[in-house]
């Protein structure tokens, strides 16, 4: 049948026609000199005011600028404010502003700008700053470039206020109805890095603001890559398609540790993973009512081999947790050596012995005097399999002080369902936290139960020393009382911190140089600073990036494309031949 | 064809639509978890805002508000605000539509070419060693596990041979002279993909085809026809592959139509900002309005898809005129 076999070679031709075609790609240099960060989630919105993503978060600090910064060993630093002054009565900050700053459209910024910046987040409580400018009765501007703002209380948190200056001709125009949900499709900002192009689900890409009014980053280009897969991530990072990756998985930093040009690192960032105890006081509470008791609490991080946990299921990437501020900060207090609840099998046992817990059955499981069993539900977000595991190697430390700890793995959605009616004993998650430390303390407050609050702990004393330590403007006053009710939780134990999380993140150094940790042993991203997008420089001249693709060998490429060709077509030929 | 038949069925189609869109209306409400918790469980939200998105999301309403204002947008186009991305819902999958659609129906198309030309050789050479050999590859791909075979694909052609690069829909950040070189780029990121998605539907169109096929090879009206003296690669394409293609018809209707929501592995794997990636993500988040609205899109796909295939079924069979 010569027609049909014609056809199909025919057919056959075209399609390898075509993509010998696509095979000879011009090679892709791009001659600027871009960065490509490979991220595993994308930002859920370019306007503050919706947007509730840690990536939203880093951009806006490479989009916008507060008053003042950050620097790389995380103190105060000028950023839109030059200089700054406190009255007496600690109410009345007085910030002066820089004269040559200008928006991405050219409009110069002014004191307006902030003051109408501020007065609107305050007004609308929307979006991730909201919570940093509480406290703001007023908001002036004397001049152009003074901004007067007042509070009610002395505000120690008033230079750690990373909220992004907005620019009021583009805002204005906004009605607040609309604020929650205008997309601020185009950012105008004054940042080191101006709006590029965002493709939803794919790139978000920034470009470097040549009128930026500090030193402007080297990075002409920056593009944060959406990657699905980690593992494949960590492959497009090798093969150069990416610059950087970010958060990636503890097997995957393996693999990377052998790689030249390639720094690996596990740096300590700005979370931790925590047994949450249901600590409800309400009668009504289904949560189990002996996990009132905190030595149960205590006995079970007793029984708990964090060390051993952080190898086997997290890669030893991360570090034993304790209290509730993170140890890579002025705020975190570490227990003493009597406060300090190690590894301790025996304590563990003595502890639930005098607290009145016996195995009267024999059955293993301890029971009070009333045989109500030390037996609780031990909820696991099947999402995560660490968690998962880290859950199961925590109930069998359990069940060797005789606690038993019955595991259900359920999704997010239902967890978040049984926290809100307290319908539940206990489970792991995690926090992210923030330079301030008021930020992770409200979660334990009274007014969080029902809202952010997701172990319904209540406690008056420590509900109080959160507003004293708002207004203590003394560094080390306020680290007191931050102290203080760091052992209050400690203490009373609604949760046990299993482990303070690494941010693992690798980065290639033949194509960038000059990378930090931050803070000391911290990661190059995320790490609530711009350090890095600002200070990195390439390594040699202006580099250009290619796509993985080996552009060099495209004689190879056409010439496997011929071979293809010919193996399609004697197959076809032959197939074809024996049809009679 | 008969209009009066043509219009019952598609009557029957809008009503199983409306059928549907209720249906998942409750379904997806009765899954446990809140959405707005889940969203913007952040130290940093304020109790104020959230507050304020419940309204804005009408989520304070008793449900048959909400169920009557969902449907009355609905009739007016509007297909709500997604939770996520607080945009409109329709623009959030119009955005995604076309890379799905791109990969999926190219590696449809390779997969049916492919998949009934193996098919067909197997059954007519049934028992020798080229119906074995296809066969075999057959089942292998059918059976081999998705996102497997993506990973092993990057691992093959992007790691060791750097012929394709290993995920996304382009070269991110990049920007085009020319269209041309938009398309070329988009091609070799639509590769791997594509290959993937094809080699996993091959297995099935061609195992479905050579079955089909060798039952119409056992009808009597072949042997007539062998007797009336056609040669056998008439007989194959006038006969024997016509009759053979009515449940082919069937099975590439059914995969046509869950062309958007089938391919969730794929767009895993190779980071495809297709709808699949999205439904997942949407799933998660319990972002009710863009997961209405993707289902809706899927129920259209499917419940079209079996309209044309019943259509093309009473036009190439005449014994199932109406």
């Amino acid at each position: 049948m010569k027609i049909k076999q014609k056809n199909f070679l025919v057919i056959i031709l075209v399609v390898l026609m075509t993509f010998s075609m696509t095979m000879t790609a011009s090679a892709e240099d791009v001659q600027k000199n871009s960065m490509r960060i490979g991220v595993t989630k994308e930002i859920d919105s370019l306007s503050p005011f919706i947007s509730y993503s840690s990536m939203g978060f880093e951009a806006f600090m490479l989009l916008y600028n507060p008053l003042v910064g950050v620097d790389e060993n995380l103190n105060s630093t000028p950023a839109l404010a030059t200089e700054w002054s406190l009255s007496d009565d600690q109410l009345v900050w007085t910030f002066k502003l820089r004269d040559d700053v200008k928006w991405s459209d050219g409009e110069p910024l002014t004191s307006d700008d902030v003051k109408f910046t501020y007065d609107l987040i305050t007004k609308s409580g929307l979006g991730l700053y909201s919570g940093y400018l509480k406290g703001i009765t007023s908001v002036d501007c004397p001049d152009d470039y003074t901004v007067v703002i007042t509070t009610e209380e002395p505000k120690a948190n008033m230079l750690l206020n990373s909220t992004p200056i907005l620019p009021k001709h583009i805002w204005a125009d906004v009605k607040e109805a609309d604020l929650e949900t205008w997309g601020n499709d185009t950012p105008v900002g004054t940042g080191p890095f101006k709006f590029g192009e965002y493709k939803k689900g794919e790139y978000l890409k920034l470009v470097v603001n040549e009128d930026y009014y500090g030193t402007k980053p080297s990075i002409d280009e920056l593009v944060f890559v959406l990657y699905a897969n980690t593992d494949v991530m960590t492959q497009a990072l090798k093969l150069g398609e990416i610059d950087a990756a970010t958060n990636m998985a503890p097997a995957q930093l393996e693999q990377l540790k052998g790689e030249k040009n390639i720094d690996a690192i596990s740096g300590v960032g700005y979370g931790f993973t925590q047994l949450s105890f249901n600590s409800s006081n309400d009668p009504a509470s289904k949560g189990n009512k002996l996990l009132l008791d905190k030595n149960i609490k205590k006995a079970i991080e007793f029984s708990m081999d964090k060390k051993k946990i952080l190898d086997m299921v997290y890669g030893g990437q991360g570090t034993e947790g304790t209290t509730l501020v993170p140890p890579d900060g002025f705020y975190h207090y570490d227990p003493s050596a009597d406060e300090m609840r190690a590894y301790d099998v025996k304590k563990a046992n003595e502890l639930l012995d005098s607290s009145g817990y016996k195995d009267s059955d024999g059955d293993g499981i301890r029971e009070d005097k009333n045989g109500n069993k030390l037996s609780f539900v031990f909820s696991l977000r099947s999402e995560n399999a660490q968690e998962d595991n880290a859950g199961q190697m925590i109930a069998s430390m359990a069940k060797e002080v005789g606690i038993n700890l019955n595991i259900e793995l359920i999704d997010d959605g239902v967890l978040i369902d049984k926290i809100y009616s307290s319908d539940f004993d206990m489970f792991i998650w995690g926090w992210g936290t923030d330079l301030d430390p008021t930020t992770i303390l409200a979660v334990m407050s009274t007014d969080q139960i029902g809202n952010l609050s997701d172990c319904n702990y209540s406690n008056k004393e420590y509900d109080n020393l959160l507003k004293v330590q708002q207004s203590k403007m003394d560094k080390n006053e306020r680290q007191k009382v931050v102290w203080d009710m760091q052992k209050m939780i400690y203490e009373d134990a609604p949760y046990i911190i299993l482990m303070y999380d690494n941010n693992l993140q690798a980065v290639k150094n033949d194509k960038w140089t000059n990378w930090k940790s931050i803070p000391q042993d911290g990661g190059y991203f995320f790490n609530l600073t711009n350090y890095n997008y600002l200070n990195v420089k390439p390594a040699g001249e202006a580099v250009s990036t290619q796509g993985g693709i080996n552009t060099d060998s495209e004689k190879s490429n056409s010439g496997l494309i011929v071979l293809i060709a010919a193996i399609v077509l004697a197959v076809l030929y032959f197939v074809f031949k024996k049809k009679k | 064809m008969n209009k009066q038949y043509l219009l019952k069925k598609i009557l029957q189609a809008i009503f199983t639509t409306f059928v549907v869109l209720v249906f998942n209306y409750f379904l997806f409400r009765v899954l446990p978890g809140n959405s707005l918790q889940m969203i913007m469980r952040n130290p940093k939200a304020s109790a104020e805002a959230i507050e304020k998105t419940r309204i804005l999301f009408g989520l304070n309403d008793a449900w048959y508000v909400q169920f009557y204002v969902y449907f009355k947008n609905l009739l007016s186009g509007d297909f709500g605000l997604s939770f996520l991305y607080k945009e409109p819902v329709l623009h959030v999958i119009a955005s995604r539509i076309i890379p799905t659609v791109i990969m999926v129906g190219i590696a449809q198309i390779i997969a049916i070419v492919v998949g009934i030309f193996l098919g067909v050789v197997a059954a007519w050479r049934r028992g020798t060693k080229i119906d074995v050999v296809a066969l075999s590859i057959s089942l292998i791909t059918y059976s081999m596990p998705t996102f497997w075979l993506g990973i092993v694909l990057i691992s093959v052609f992007s790691v060791s041979l750097h012929l394709f690069p290993t995920s996304g829909m382009q070269t991110p950040g990049k920007s085009f002279d020319s269209s041309l070189e938009f398309i070329k780029d988009v091609a070799l990121h639509l590769f791997l993909p594509v290959i993937t998605l094809s080699l996993v539907l091959i297995g099935e169109y061609a195992i479905t085809m050579r079955n089909s096929l060798l039952d119409v090879l056992t009808e009597d009206y072949m042997l007539t026809a062998k007797a009336k003296g056609f040669s056998d690669n008439y007989i194959l394409k006038k006969h024997a592959i016509p009759n053979a293609m009515l449940p082919m018809i069937t099975i590439i209707a059914i995969n046509l139509g869950t062309i958007i929501a089938g391919t969730i592995q794929i767009e895993t794997v190779f980071s495809w900002p297709g709808l699949g990636r999205l439904m997942y993500e949407s799933l998660k988040n319990r972002d009710y309005p863009l997961l209405q609205g993707i289902f809706l899109l899927v129920t259209i796909c499917v419940i079209i898809a079996n309209l044309i295939a019943d259509l093309a079924y009473s036009y190439i069979d005449p014994r199932v005129k109406q």
